[in-house]
Formats: structure tokens, C-alpha cells, sequence
């Protein structure tokens, strides 16, 4: 069922390259498709607009009228109310423990079941995707129960072990299959020259990998930035929540402040905004890979 | 090479095998421990009472309610975002400009945090300041500005548009690269054999796309069984219980009601569905992947 390019190397790019190589032209389909996505982004465009007004001309105008001023007042407002520096931080630091650790240890169960032919391989791959399938909620009463018993509820490190948990299948599914189709050749042409099992690993399979070591770490990351059940469960004090947890605080304070909420809003999805702007041909070659290939 | 890795591949597998085992498979299997007994959650203490809350559970109104809005919820969230996704996507190979764009735009709400997704529709919503009102009001429709999210009739709908919004993208970008591996030369035979474009979509198009409907359908029905954040921080349930889930209605019972072996028993039915659901999916794929 593969229907991503099958070649590694060249997954990611090649749909990139795919979507431009066609011909050019369809005045009437681009004109309907620019309008459908005028649409589908108008929500956040609205968000923009309504950020960047002072509540007054919000208030008086309506939501639909064009500014008659611009502020940044908003921002100022909200980043302070909303906690958004203790926010911020959280997620950052929750983020850089978890992912590269997340995904270290995913490419380490990836090649013992893609290269080092496992003893149950298959019954190994079976239980890991099942968890692909398993809701979150399913776990969070023993979770919260482990938690209150080794003393880290309302901490972040209590939140690193679930969160890599539940990363495990979908990274293990994307970089086993991406490193099964490294060439035997090569892994035994190392071990033939003496290389043991962590050198191949480390100076052999993880460089080639590395496409889809990037997109495991980027999609590991926004999941790891948006997820909002285990912090809910475990994060009681405001010191302590990340942006999911922190803006659902913030949107209760400010229902009736239509543009500072919009400024919160803002504030808590824009570097996800960026990165994925940025860096959306890795995360659409991944999905497109993992779904497909895995 | 047929040669097992032996010892050296189970310490490669253990770290992460490890971490799964503790943090979602025991506790998993735990839940399911706990959903026979009548612990509170809080308490030292509890009893076993067997299956006392899975047979309580068809006299629960609210159960009922949240099995019905998760099957509502499953239909729509899934038949929708795909035949739109698909659409999207056909439209995307063909000719158009600025494809590059439009997909960007497309997939954009599915990479913000659920919570902030709640926030955007429920500031949309709102009666008084939201702008749907607003629209509705500013094109003569006044009478049907209403109060979407707290009024029973339209706060299920409401909240499903949310998710239809955030959910299209992800369909159309494995309909678009299963597309771009359609040969060129079937529709080129088609259109000489004088086939319409419509019959070019049922009988090239559809076929060739088998096994992604088999992947995208499957992978969105397992994503609607897990539906939690968006009800949550959107309606948390209400009004009354209204837009309630398995996932939210689990929530409640665990942590305001302090009834944990009653929500662990919810939590399992509706894991031990979506689980039977995609038994064929991932034995599909772990065959694939092993052969």
C-alpha cells in the first residue's frame, strides 16, 4: 500500500517537486479553489484583524468592520494576564527533554526491528502500532495514580514519560519503515570491517535516516506543544501549565474581551504558525509517508 | 541474513519497549483493573463489584447520549473531511495555480493546538460579539443568529464544523500523493477513447485510489473514537449535556464526580471499539511491513 514515493531519500522532496511539475493554467478551478481558501483561512485572518484593534473600535464597530485604528495594546494585555512567559517556557522546556529523547529511543526500537532481526518482530510491531489506536483518556487514572505515588503530580517531569509513550508509535512506525529500505549491503559491509551494533547504528543508520529523523522530530514536536489531556490530569498551579492548558485559563478571563482574546489565541499558536510554515514539506512528506507506508 | 540479532537487538528494543510498557500499556491494562471495582479515586480503599459498572451503564441517560454524539460524531467527522479532502485534492492535480498555497492553507488548522481550535470557533460563536452572527445579521439573516454552542439544538453541529474545519487537510494530503502516482497515461488513453472527465473519476481515479480510502477512512475513524480537547474547551460537555462524548462524559466522572471505576468502565468500551475497529488496519499494516 505504498503510495508515497517509495524511494527514501527522496520522499519528502519529490511531492514538492510533483505539485509544480504539472501544467499551469485552470483559470476557473484556481479562482474556485482561491475562494474555498479564502474561506477555510478566514477564521484566522479574522483573529489577526480583531487582535491587532482596540476593543472600542471592536465594540462599536462590529466584528466585520475594518479597523479604524491599530494597537498592540492586545498583545501586551494578554501575554501578561495569560501568563504566556510561564506558558512559554513550560512548553519549552517540556519540549526539549521529551522530543530528541522521544525519538532517540523510537530510532532505537526502529532499527532493533528493522535491521537486527528481533526475536517476536512481529508481534513487537503489532503492540507498538496498537497504540496508535488507544485514546489517551483510557490511561490517565493509573497514570495520575503513578504519578501521585512517585510524587510528581503538578511537575513537568511527570508529564515525560506518558508524553513519550504515547510518541513511540507513530515515530517507530515512520523510521522503521524508512530504515528497513537502507540496503543490507551496507550494514554488512560495517560489520564485516569490525563495527558493532551501536557504531552502525550511530555513524551508519541514524545519518541515513536523517530525512526521517527530521520529520519525526517535527511532528513529534507540534504534537508535544498542542497536547492538553495529561497536562490538564497532572498540572494543578499556575507555575507549572503549559500553552494548552495556560490559553484554556485565559480564554475563561477574557469571553467578554473579544480582541484580547484574540490576542491570546494568537500569542499561544503562532510559533506553531511559523514552524509549520516554514518547515511543511517535511511534515506533509512524513504524514503522507508514515500513513501510507506504515 | 538470516542471522537473529539476539541479545544486542533487545537492548536497542528495551529502552523504548520499556517506556511503552509503564506509560501506556500497564496503564491501559490498569484501567481496565479498575473499571471492576467502585474506587473513587481518592480513597485508600475500594471493592470489587465485577461488572456492576458496565451493567449500570445502559440506565446512565448521559452514557446513552455520549454513545449516540461519538457515533454522530464519527459519521460526520469522518464522511465529511474525506469527500471534501477529496475533492480538495483532485482539484489540487489538476490545473491550478498555486497549489503550493493552497495546500498550506488547507492543512493550517491542523497543526494548531486543539485547545486554541476551541477557542478560535467559540470566539466565532459567540452570540453577542462572534462574527458568524455578525455575518448573519450584516446580510439580512437576522433571525438566525442564535446562540450556536449554548442552545441544545445546534451545539453538536457547531462544535463538528470546528473539527471539519481542522480536519480536511490531513485527508487531502494523502489523496494528493496517491494521485501524483496515478500514470498520466490512463487518463491520456481515457480522454482519446472519448471518456468524460466524470467517467475518468469513477473509473480511473476511484479504482486507483483503493488502498488510500482504505488508509485515510481508517485512520480518521480511529481519530474520532479519541475526540476529547475539542468538546472539552469548546462546551466541556454542555449545555447540560448536550455535546457530552465518552472521552468528556469519562472525564467528568473521574475527576468532578469521583466516581473512577465508573469513567475507567466508560473509557474501556470505547477503547475496546475503536480498538476491534482498527484491528484490521494495523494487522494490515504490520504484515505489510514485515513481508
Amino acid at each position: 500500500m505504498t503510495i508515497a514515493p517509495a524511494a527514501p531519500a527522496t520522499t519528502v522532496p519529490e511531492t514538492a517537486v510533483e505539485v509544480n511539475r504539472r501544467p499551469r493554467g485552470g483559470i476557473g478551478a484556481t479562482v474556485l479553489m482561491t475562494l474555498a481558501a479564502l474561506v477555510w483561512i478566514s477564521p484566522l485572518m479574522l483573529l489577526v484583524i480583531t487582535a491587532l484593534r482596540p476593543l472600542a473600535d471592536f465594540v462599536s464597530h462590529g466584528p466585520l468592520s475594518w479597523p479604524h485604528s491599530l494597537t498592540m495594546h492586545n498583545f501586551t494585555q494578554a501575554w501578561d494576564i495569560g501568563n504566556f512567559a510561564t506558558t512559554y517556557r513550560n512548553s519549552t522546556i517540556v519540549l526539549v527533554l521529551k522530543v530528541p529523547l522521544g525519538v532517540f529511543l523510537s530510532a532505537m526500537l526502529a532499527y532493533a526491528l528493522a535491521k537486527l532481526r528481533i526475536r517476536c518482530g512481529a508481534a513487537i510491531m503489532y503492540t507498538v502500532f496498537l497504540g496508535l489506536t488507544i485514546p489517551i483518556y483510557i490511561t490517565i487514572v493509573p497514570v495520575f495514580v503513578m504519578a501521585r505515588s512517585a510524587g510528581i503530580t503538578d511537575s513537568l517531569i511527570g508529564l515525560i514519560g506518558p508524553y513519550l509513550a504515547f510518541g513511540i508509535p507513530f515515530e517507530v512506525l515512520v523510521l522503521q519503515s524508512f530504515i528497513r529500505q537502507i540496503p543490507d549491503e551496507i550494514v554488512e559491509a560495517a560489520r564485516i570491517d569490525g563495527a558493532g551494533a551501536w557504531r552502525i547504528f550511530l555513524t551508519i543508520i541514524l545519518p541515513l535516516a536523517a530525512p526521517a529523523l527530521v520529520t519525526v522530530l517535527i511532528l513529534d514536536a507540534v504534537a508535544t506543544w498542542n497536547e492538553f489531556l495529561f497536562a490538564l490530569i497532572l498540572l494543578n498551579s499556575d507555575a507549572h501549565k503549559t500553552i494548552p492548558v495556560g490559553l484554556l485559563n485565559f480564554q475563561g478571563q477574557f469571553s467578554n474581551n473579544s480582541t484580547g482574546l484574540a490576542a491570546g489565541i494568537l500569542i499561544a499558536v503562532v510559533p506553531i504558525l511559523i514552524a509549520y510554515t516554514f518547515l511543511q514539506r517535511w511534515i506533509v512528506g512524513g504524514l503522507t509517508a508514515g500513513a501510507a507506508k506504515g | 541474513m538470516s542471522r537473529r540479532g539476539g541479545a544486542v537487538a533487545w537492548v536497542f528494543a528495551a529502552p523504548a519497549l520499556l517506556v511503552y510498557v509503564v506509560f501506556l500499556v500497564y496503564p491501559a491494562v490498569s484501567s481496565l483493573w479498575f473499571s471492576f471495582t467502585d474506587w473513587d479515586g481518592l480513597s485508600p480503599t475500594y471493592h470489587v463489584v465485577g461488572l456492576q459498572n458496565y451493567t449500570s451503564m445502559p440506565s446512565d441517560p448521559v452514557v446513552v447520549q455520549a454513545a449516540v454524539n461519538n457515533l454522530i460524531w464519527a459519521v460526520v467527522t469522518v464522511v465529511v473531511p474525506v469527500v471534501l479532502g477529496l475533492a480538495l485534492a483532485v482539484a489540487l492535480n489538476g490545473k491550478v495555480r498555486g497549489k503550493p498555497l493552497l495546500r498550506l492553507v488547507f492543512y493550517t488548522p491542523a497543526v494548531l493546538p486543539l485547545v486554541s481550535v476551541a477557542s478560535i470557533w467559540g470566539w466565532l460563536y459567540n452570540p453577542q460579539y462572534g462574527a458568524i452572527n455578525a455575518f448573519l445579521r450584516a446580510v439580512g439573516l437576522d433571525s438566525l443568529a442564535q446562540p450556536w454552542l449554548g442552545q441544545d439544538s445546534t451545539a453538536l453541529a457547531a462544535t463538528m464544523v470546528a473539527a471539519i474545519w481542522l480536519r480536511v487537510g490531513f485527508p487531502m494530503l494523502l489523496y494528493l500523493a496517491a494521485l501524483q502516482g496515478i500514470p498520466q497515461d490512463l487518463y491520456e488513453a481515457a480522454t482519446v477513447d472519448g471518456a468524460t472527465r466524470w467517467q475518468r473519476f469513477w473509473h480511473i481515479t476511484m479504482p486507483s485510489l483503493k488502498a488510500a480510502h482504505y488508509v485515510v477512512i481508517a485512520l480518521s475513524v480511529i481519530d474520532s473514537f479519541k475526540v476529547f480537547d475539542l468538546i472539552y474547551a469548546m462546551t466541556y460537555g454542555g449545555p447540560g449535556t448536550a455535546t457530552q462524548v465518552m472521552g468528556t462524559w469519562m472525564y467528568f466522572n473521574v475527576f468532578q464526580y469521583n466516581q473512577a471505576g465508573y469513567g475507567t468502565a466508560i473509557a474501556v468500551v470505547i477503547t475496546l471499539v475503536a480498538i476491534v475497529v482498527s484491528v484490521p488496519y494495523v494487522r494490515s499494516q504490520t504484515k505489510e511491513q514485515t513481508t
